[in-house]
């Protein structure tokens, strides 16, 4: 009875320290909580760098996080937001890069190998045949005769 | 051309793709290439550190080429710079400290000023001191309008106000050699 009432109290404080964690930020309303929840996902930490804003604990990631907020609570667009942050910590902070002379490869590459591979199938399809001359059937059938 | 083609082509696709993953290993991902440079510095209005009733603004890197160095009492690689930073000083050239505390968040309340004067005094009186004077960043604005993405960094400031040079991480010999001499001597000679 005694650890049924700690693991229930255990949830509910739980619970608590979750709930804790999300209000720490106050919107206006949905849309703008809304937001946040997806700039802090497709914004990165420029200090840990393979966390979101979101997931990192860095101090860096709170600052910008709470620069986020207060941006949202000024009421500006998402886009607004990211060209902010864009313009401190470049490129990099957004998780999809921009389609420029050096990472246009990350598309023409992958397209490209598709079609070569797909090129190269055909044209050895087309080209290696597999019809033998009267010569090579003969030599065939003689040594599938000799296998008997 | 046919056995160019089988044996040829795969074999310089491979040799490619090794010279290309053989540089990603000394590549370094947290070299980020600063989207500041060239720019004046951003507008700021903040305390001296050490007299919070003085305050400064952009205007105060004008007419001199100065080292900004983003700094705190808490971070392990800035005491390791500090003398390196105090021996630049000694040698004359002008460095300024962004000075800025962890302690922001509001669920445990706020250092007082007088106390994280206190703990930079005893910082700087153990390691030296190069710092003509000291800014405080008190929510860490100016660092995030800089770009800064934790401490130690710093900046090569030229006397018209613009950013020319964005180092994270301490400062030592080899990387004022490297990074930092050849610039910083072409600003001042045209000074």
């Amino acid at each position: 009875m005694a650890s049924r009432f700690s693991v229930l109290c255990f949830c509910a404080l739980w619970s608590v320290a979750l709930l804790a964690s999300e209000d720490a930020y106050k919107f206006d309303n949905g849309a703008q909580h809304a937001t946040f929840i997806e700039l802090t996902k497709a914004l990165r930490c420029p200090k840990c760098q393979n966390q979101n804003l979101a997931d990192s604990d860095a101090m860096i990631a709170q600052d910008l996080k709470r620069k986020v907020h207060e941006l949202i609570l000024q009421g500006q667009s998402s886009e607004q937001i990211i060209h902010f942050m864009k313009q401190r910590y470049g490129d990099f902070v957004y998780y999809q890069p921009p389609v420029n002379p050096t990472t246009i490869w990350l598309w023409i590459l992958p397209i490209g190998f598709i079609l070569a591979a797909g090129g190269a199938v055909i044209f050895s399809q087309r080209k290696g045949s597999t019809q033998l001359s009267d010569e090579q059937a003969k030599h065939a059938q003689t040594l599938l005769e000799k296998d008997d | 051309m046919k056995k160019f083609m089988i044996f040829g082509l795969p074999l310089f696709a491979f040799v490619a793709l090794l010279v290309f993953l053989y540089k990603g290993l000394f590549s370094d991902p947290r070299e980020l290439e600063s989207s500041l440079l060239q720019q004046t510095v951003p507008h700021f209005n903040l305390p001296n550190l050490m007299q919070v009733d003085e305050t400064f603004n952009q205007d105060v890197f004008l007419g001199k080429v100065t080292l900004l160095n983003v700094w705190g009492v808490w971070c392990i690689t800035c005491a390791i710079e500090l003398p390196y930073l105090t021996q630049l000083r000694q040698e004359g050239k002008h460095i300024v400290g962004l000075y800025y505390d962890q302690d922001i968040d509001p669920d445990f309340g706020q250092k007082t000023v007088q106390r994280v004067q206190q703990e930079v005094q005893q910082k700087l009186a153990q390691l030296g001191n190069p710092y003509a004077f000291n800014i405080f960043d008190v929510k860490r604005n100016l660092s995030l309008d800089l770009g800064v993405t934790g401490a130690p960094e710093t900046f090569l400031i030229d006397q018209h106000g613009r950013i020319v040079l964005h180092h994270i991480g301490d400062l030592n010999p080899r990387i004022w050699d490297k990074k930092f001499a050849s610039v910083y001597a072409g600003l001042v000679g045209a000074q």
